[in-house]
């Protein structure tokens, strides 16, 4: 099975993704899943919104798309309990964006929702890189805090941070690398030294174009490769929850 | 016709091929890249490279003159000594611009010694190129205060602020005296550059050079896929790059 790592659904400012959209890139690609995820704005507020719209997409099309939630931990107990709600609705994946969100990806401000996802035994997608609100060694420490959660470094720390991707891989052992942003032909390299079952594909569409992105990293991939970063990997994390 | 803004003499590639571009031009070729604003490594990695690096630059120009525009750098932490060497980049070397990484060189686009450089600069009608995007010395809005300080020189940000700073630098092209670079940011904000910028201001690049690695074909493919009108593409890859020298 592939599965797209993750895809922002939604219109707001750049982003531009419809579900037909998505669909229809997806066949192009052949990208039998994708994890979908709300636009920023919902991301830093109105945190219910926009899980919600995600959540009745996702449940129109149980067979294509994996629903992720977010919520701000600045909203604390609120924060904690949407996502429990929205790990109850069906979300397989929590999202947290340090930058969009206003905080430090180590700030233990965040603990109480990473509470939530390791007693919900949801992955945790962290989106990395400049200007230093989210970096490689951050999701590091927080996988020493939560052994039992898997978290997956969104784009690497693309670009800046990505001399530290290598050895933070090495560090953490609950940590996944991500590949949007970080560029294929960028990617493959480091994951070579980390581990090929430690990657994830995902395009960041509509941010990059999908076929684009997925038509690259073929060219990149041995076909043994392949079935791990592009699906097999992130298929195995969401498993432990139950089936999809 | 096509220009790459934005590749380098890499170190990778001066140990293997010592000064023989052949190899490195063969990558070009192989995309139909016909020239490439030519930046150093070893002069942005080590100081005590610098002057050879630069004088490297020039001997491969020589070489293949249709094929590089080549840009020297200098070190503002040798003081009067990097202004004198940024003028024999300019004056003596021939080399048509300067360019600067301030997180790999060490140093702040406000440090004291750039000031002379960028006047100097300006005065011969060479472009400042920088790398942009990265806190804490070079994000594309401390690059739009120098342009504002220095309204004579012309400063291009070699990244149109990476990834999470594309925003600031597309606030920085308001200046008239900053072009754009799109070698770093996503499609989509390639997209918004095209649609709100000046487009006789915006570049195109692949940052190609650096390792071995191709560079070249995701971000060519990039550019040819994002939705720009043809004309602003052709004027992007071939017309832009050639007027950033215009006196």
């Amino acid at each position: 099975m592939t599965i797209d790592g993750y895809c922002t659904l939604g219109v707001d400012r750049e982003y531009d993704l419809t579900e037909s959209a998505l669909l229809y890139g997806m066949d192009r690609a052949g990208v039998d899943r994708a994890v979908i995820a709300p636009v920023d704005r919902y991301l830093a507020v109105s945190n219910r919104e926009g899980n919600d719209f995600i959540l009745g997409t996702a449940v129109a099309r149980p067979d294509r798309f994996i629903p992720a939630c977010s919520a701000n931990p600045w909203y604390g107990d609120a924060a904690v309990e949407e996502v429990r709600r929205a790990v109850g609705k069906g979300a397989r994946l929590l999202i947290l964006h340090p930058f969009v969100q206003g905080y430090l990806a180590n700030d233990e401000l965040v603990w109480p929702l990473l509470d939530a996802a390791s007693a919900e035994e949801v992955p945790v997608y962290i989106h990395t890189g400049p200007p230093g609100n989210a970096t490689p060694w951050q999701v590091v420490d927080l996988a020493d805090r939560y052994p039992s959660i898997d978290f997956i470094m969104g784009h690497c720390g693309a670009t800046d941070f990505w001399n530290d991707v290598v050895d933070a891989g090495k560090a953490g052992h609950n940590v996944y690398l991500e590949s949007s942003l970080a560029r294929p032909f960028s990617l493959v390299a480091r994951l070579k030294e980390v581990g090929m079952h430690r990657g994830i594909m995902g395009s960041f569409a509509p941010i990059n174009e999908l076929t684009f992105e997925w038509d690259q990293m073929r060219r990149v991939l041995s076909p043994e490769d392949w079935q791990d970063v592009c699906g097999g990997n992130l298929l195995r994390l969401l498993l432990k929850r139950g089936a999809l | 016709m096509i220009i790459d803004c934005h590749t380098h003499w890499g170190t990778v590639w001066e140990d293997r091929d010592r000064e023989d571009p052949a190899r490195w031009l063969a990558m070009l070729d192989n995309h139909g890249v016909n020239r490439a604003f030519l930046l150093g490594h070893y002069n942005l990695h080590r100081s005590d490279q610098c002057r050879a690096d630069n004088d490297r630059l020039a001997r491969l120009t020589a070489k293949t003159p249709d094929r590089f525009i080549p840009f020297g750098t200098v070190w503002p932490q040798m003081g009067e000594d990097a202004v004198k060497e940024a003028r024999r980049c300019l004056q003596t070397l021939g080399l048509k611009g300067l360019k600067f990484h301030p997180w790999l060189q060490g140093f702040s686009t406000a440090d004291p010694v750039m000031s002379e450089i960028y006047d100097l600069a300006g005065a011969l009608g060479a472009p400042v190129f920088f790398h942009d995007g990265t806190p804490c010395y070079s994000l594309p809005e401390q690059v739009a205060g120098l342009a504002r300080r220095f309204p004579r020189t012309r400063f291009v940000l070699g990244h149109a602020g990476l990834l999470w700073s594309w925003r600031s630098a597309l606030e920085a092209v308001r200046h008239p005296n900053v072009w754009a670079c799109l070698c770093g940011p996503h499609m989509r904000a390639v997209e918004v550059f095209c649609q709100r910028a000046d487009p006789g201001r915006l570049l195109w690049g692949t940052d190609f050079g650096f390792g071995f690695t191709d560079s070249i074909a995701y971000r060519l493919n990039l550019i040819y896929r994002a939705r720009i009108d043809d004309a602003l593409r052709e004027q992007i890859l071939g017309v832009n790059p050639l007027r950033l020298f215009e006196k």
